[in-house]
């Protein structure tokens, strides 16, 4: 078993990072559509524009880039958290179609997708595509894994093929969890911590999707703050305290203090160090937050009307209580987010009209203004 | 942002409020549809992203800002959020600055 996932963590660094450097035209597209495959969306795009160069490969690549990017264009929304159609690439799109239908006319596959494309231009609005299938379907046998009934080498065999069919960190993210609940502690921590180059990979390749930069950080920020989580919740399992608290502290600092399984993990461990007042703090910090399964919301919500019980102080019953200290976290939360703008005068933005004239804020002085930022997208 | 609109019927006759809507999108067409859908009743204006951004400090959208009658931002919701962006909330941030309160 031990061996095996070994195997596995070091195959998935070399899908990662592996793709040898090659200079035939026909290895560039093959090293493009494995790219594209697992979503590796900038070295595909690298590949294939070297591979339309030679007259052999050219269809093919253009026919590949054009795919690429009306995905881009159009289908992108919602198939990966955080992601966004990316307008610029709708005319690349037809472009590249349109180049492959020239290079090869008789292109069937060429002309049907630069058909699709076209409706795509003209048409009021696209549906979002959902995941792919073979995507989803790996990600529940992952996650039925959780179970014993599930022999340990199937789990592996799903967690590898998911790695294989996209390049993002999910699998090992969520193996990690897996395997904790199987009792595998080192080797989730092993696949947790390799999730971080891949997370890191996946956004780049990917920056553009995110529109906003501000995003694609966010999403780097939430894996790594995910995987010091997971290996500290590990480590916790293993009694390691030490070593616990050090990564799960890691992670409360990149998570900014508000994700419901980390600060849970955080009590947990402070409750087996008999740190009453921090278990208590970190357990009304995680039930304020609105998430976090059921289970152990009411494992949390049991603990802490332990320590109320065991407490000094009881002027209120202990519901009246929860419910007032979550409601001040609530408030504290939300007055922290209101922060960097506030109480400066609201600068000189260069506004302009639907139909392009500049638009001055100057003229609504004296009204409130609630001033909304949005995209369509 | 269809909650903006159900805010909006309390305070439309109100001379002393505005909305004001900024679009960051680059594609018109898509924009152009999104407003047609929406037919929000007050001013829908357009910015560069980056350009706000910096100017507003947000990276996540939508994100609203209340400024008070004398130009200052007084709250933020940067992103959605489920509370901030409720219709109660929205209107008690206006109601708030409306009676010259701070925070």
């Amino acid at each position: 078993m031990k061996k095996t996932l070994l195997v596995l963590a070091a195959a998935a660094v070399a899908s990662a990072i592996g793709f040898a450097q090659s200079s035939s035209a026909r290895q560039q597209l093959a090293r493009g559509r494995e790219a594209w495959d697992q979503r590796l969306t900038k070295t595909a795009i690298e590949a294939l524009q070297e591979a339309t160069r030679d007259p052999a490969t050219a269809a093919e690549a253009h026919e590949l880039l054009g795919l690429i990017y009306a995905f881009k264009g159009w289908q992108q929304d919602n198939v990966l958290p955080g992601f966004h159609d990316e307008p610029a690439y709708r005319e690349k799109a037809i472009a590249e179609l349109k180049a492959a239908v020239e290079a090869d006319p008789k292109r069937f596959t060429a002309r049907q997708a630069l058909q699709i494309a076209e409706a795509y231009a003209a048409a009021d609005e696209i549906e979002p595509l959902p995941p792919r299938p073979m995507i989803t379907q790996l990600d529940a046998r992952i996650e039925k894994g959780r179970s014993r009934d599930m022999p340990i080498g199937d789990l592996i065999e799903a967690l590898e093929a998911r790695m294989k069919a996209q390049a993002d960190a999910a699998p090992y993210f969520a193996g990690a969890q897996v395997l904790i609940d199987r009792g595998e502690y080192d080797n989730a921590i092993k696949l947790a911590e390799h999730g971080v180059p891949v997370a890191e990979r996946f956004i780049e390749e990917n920056l553009s999707a995110y529109q906003m930069e501000g995003k694609a950080q966010g999403a780097l920020m939430r894996s790594r703050a995910q995987a010091a989580d997971i290996v500290g919740w590990a480590l916790f399992m293993k009694k390691d305290y030490a070593g616990a608290a050090t990564k799960l502290e890691e992670g409360e600092r990149l998570y900014r203090g508000d994700d419901f399984n980390n600060q849970f993990h955080l009590a947990e461990l402070a409750r087996a160090q008999k740190q009453s007042d921090r278990a208590r703090e970190h357990y009304l910090n995680a039930l304020s937050l609105t998430a976090g399964p059921p289970p152990a919301r009411e494992r949390a919500t049991q603990a802490l009307a332990d320590l109320y019980a065991a407490g000094q102080k009881k002027k209120k019953p202990f519901k009246e209580w929860l419910a007032a200290q979550l409601a001040a976290r609530q408030n504290e939360r939300q007055k922290a987010n209101l922060k960097s703008r506030l109480d400066t005068p609201l600068p000189k933005l260069n506004l302009t009209t639907l139909d392009g004239k500049p638009y001055d804020t100057s003229s609504l002085q004296g009204r409130v203004l609630l001033l909304n930022f949005f995209a369509s997208w | 942002m269809p909650h903006l609109k159900t805010v909006y019927t309390k305070f439309q006759n109100d001379p002393n409020v505005a909305f004001l809507l900024v679009s960051i999108d680059d594609d018109s067409k898509r924009l152009e549809r999104y407003l047609d859908q929406m037919k929000f009743p007050f001013t829908v204006l357009r910015a560069s992203s980056a350009e706000m951004q910096r100017a507003m400090g947000f990276n996540d959208l939508p994100s609203t800002f209340y400024v008070d009658r004398k130009g200052i931002v007084r709250y933020q919701i940067l992103g959605f959020e489920a509370h901030g962006d409720s219709d109660a909330r929205v209107a008690w941030y206006i109601d708030q600055l409306k009676h010259g309160k701070t925070h």
